[in-house]
């Protein structure tokens, strides 16, 4: 079975107040389509995590939903600095968030760990000149 | 009547408003020929539907004094929450005598069971690693099931304090007596009733019934003024876990013994932002206990005091201060060797509703959530409920159900309207063949 979009939100930068929403509508449509509910967690983590590294780091960018009845897509791209140092992201612990983002409770440098242990796949493309492309695959069954 | 939930229409009051439609945390109402009906799935006794309507249309048939007095042997469960129903300065002693004097053969007070739960609680968060939630609110463990299946796991497994306590008297009388006792509990909510047919984590539930509080209020009062107390007895002999009457109370008591990390969050429209916040990994783990409550302000908010919650609040705070005062102890015993008569353990497993989906064939269900985004694309977007669904996402998967048309929404229906009228207009304009040449001729011959 092909993919098909279930949902396509835009992410602005710096947007806390809507920050979250498009983890929000994906767990609700998750929940329509009668997915089960340890992948709507992990799913609402994953998207949750990407989402708010858009709005802290990024310029603004965009999250997409595929989904067949095997796979789920996460697609999110920004415009943005990129990541500087790809392996040193994903160590535990370590962020480049202001101490301006670190006082809202976010920048705890665990969102890319986190994304990591739940998602099947990860892929993540990034450069300071096309921004950050990341792409999540949750199996379903 | 329905054993899923409590909550009742009385159709001659309700005008079809949709307050209580917009105001359901679960989108549970509908109106429809002018009434506002309860979807039975999606109804968790939270009772927003009868703080909000204006014309009392909304209400809860519990259990009344004439039917419990009816058994044979009729015990009286009292909560915490209630003892803020009467100035502090009338005793428990004396409230519990005139429980009795109405015709009860005995009342216990269900702090003593929360005190013993509190302490369970304290050696469960102890020993296991992982974040909890109490059981404690039965609206709350509702919600969980039917919106946050996920966080299901982080239900305590333990019962609630009144079942713990009713099951430990039903054991007492097996033990010692030939007779069985019918337990009611004198509840401040509507949930509390539900529970009696139907619980979560249990077969079934070791009460007979639950009486409102405000069935039996003025009773009571009237039973106090007729009662008669000697000075020494005249005092409060209450549990400090009466505390757990009042939103924090559990977590006050917890944190008495030990510093733990814990978050008590009440109202039903604050637990569901906090259980959106937890599902998504953005509460930290640090939060051993979360003690929740469907009602603003804990048990004492209960739609079915008489009492405004805020004079409760105060009235129950004086009454702990003055158990503090006479039991010359602020903790609460932190052994009991008592505890060892409850079970405390749930036996069942806590299982999600699972309403939500669509269709339980995928295929099936992505042609609908097409179809409801198509849904949503075209109408108006308004939220104003005058289709009797709370707003128009809601509507629009009552249309893709099959339970409501899309010119249920007067907006379109008006839409609808105005096509309509611009092709009638259209088509009047449009003569037949015939009529044309004629009216040419005649234009000719002017």
């Amino acid at each position: 079975m092909q993919k098909q979009q279930i949902m396509c939100k835009e992410i602005e930068s710096f947007d806390f107040q809507s920050g979250g929403e498009a983890s929000s509508n994906l767990k609700n449509i998750l929940r329509k389509l009668g997915v089960n509910s340890d992948l709507v967690r992990k799913t609402s983590i994953v998207t949750y995590e990407l989402e708010m590294n858009v709005v802290i780091h990024s310029l603004g960018g965009e999250i997409t939903a595929l989904i067949s009845e095997e796979e789920l897509e996460i697609r999110v791209d920004d415009v943005g600095p990129g990541i500087e140092d790809l392996d040193k992201a994903f160590t535990p612990g370590y962020s480049t968030a202001s101490n301006e983002i670190r006082e809202m409770g976010f920048g705890a440098g665990m969102g890319l760990v986190n994304v990591k242990r739940y998602a099947d796949k990860l892929t993540i493309e990034s450069s300071k000149e096309n921004g950050t492309h990341v792409k999540v695959l949750i199996k379903l069954f | 009547m329905s054993k899923k939930h409590s909550v009742l229409l009385k159709e001659d009051k309700c005008e079809g408003c949709t307050s209580c439609v917009k105001g359901c945390p679960t989108k549970a109402i509908r109106v429809h020929q002018g009434r506002a009906w309860i979807k039975e799935d999606f109804c968790i006794d939270c009772a927003e539907c009868i703080r909000s309507c204006e014309y009392h249309a909304k209400y809860t048939e519990t259990d009344t004094l004439n039917i419990a007095l009816k058994s044979n042997y009729p015990v009286l469960l009292i909560p915490p929450s209630f003892y803020g129903q009467f100035s502090p300065e009338i005793s428990a002693f004396r409230l519990k005598t005139a429980i009795k004097e109405l015709g009860f053969k005995a009342v216990y007070d269900v702090s003593e069971s929360a005190a013993a739960l509190s302490r369970q609680t304290l050696k469960f968060l102890n020993n296991n690693s992982g974040s909890y939630i109490s059981t404690s609110c039965p609206v709350i463990v509702r919600l969980i099931k039917l919106q946050f299946p996920d966080l299901i796991e982080m239900l305590l497994p333990l019962k609630s304090p009144v079942e713990l306590l009713a099951e430990k008297i039903r054991q007492e009388f097996k033990a010692k007596h030939n007779y069985k006792p019918d337990i009611f509990f004198l509840t401040p909510c509507p949930a509390k009733l539900t529970t009696v047919n139907k619980i979560s984590g249990q077969q079934k539930s070791f009460l007979t019934g639950a009486i409102g509080v405000e069935n039996i209020y003025k009773k009571i009062y009237d039973s106090l003024e007729k009662i008669e107390i000697e000075p020494e007895f005249d005092v409060d002999q209450l549990s400090l876990a009466t505390v757990w009457g009042k939103e924090g109370g559990e977590e006050s008591i917890l944190n008495s013994w030990q510093e733990i990390n814990t978050l008590s969050v009440s109202g039903i429209s604050q637990v569901k932002k906090l259980l959106n916040e937890i599902e998504r990994n953005n509460i930290s783990a640090e939060i051993k206990y979360f003690e929740l409550t469907s009602c603003v302000n804990g048990c004492i908010g209960g739609v079915l005091n008489v009492i405004n919650p805020y004079q409760a609040q105060y009235n129950l705070e004086v009454r702990v201060r003055n158990i503090i005062k006479q039991q010359q102890n602020k903790l609460l015993n932190q052994t009991d060797k008592q505890d060892s008569l409850y079970k405390f353990y749930l036996t069942e497993n806590i299982i999600a509703d699972n309403v939500s989906k669509l269709d339980s064939d995928f295929k099936k269900a992505m042609q609908k959530l097409e179809q409801l985004q198509r849904e949503i694309e075209i109408l108006p977007g308004l939220d104003c409920a005058a289709c009797g669904a709370p707003d128009c996402k809601t509507f629009a998967e009552d249309i893709v159900n099959g339970l409501a048309a899309r010119t249920d929404c007067i907006f379109m229906l008006r839409k609808q309207l105005g096509k309509l009228a611009d092709d009638l207009s259209i088509l009047a304009h449009e003569l037949p063949p015939v009529m044309s040449s004629k009216e040419e001729d005649n234009n000719n011959d002017s």
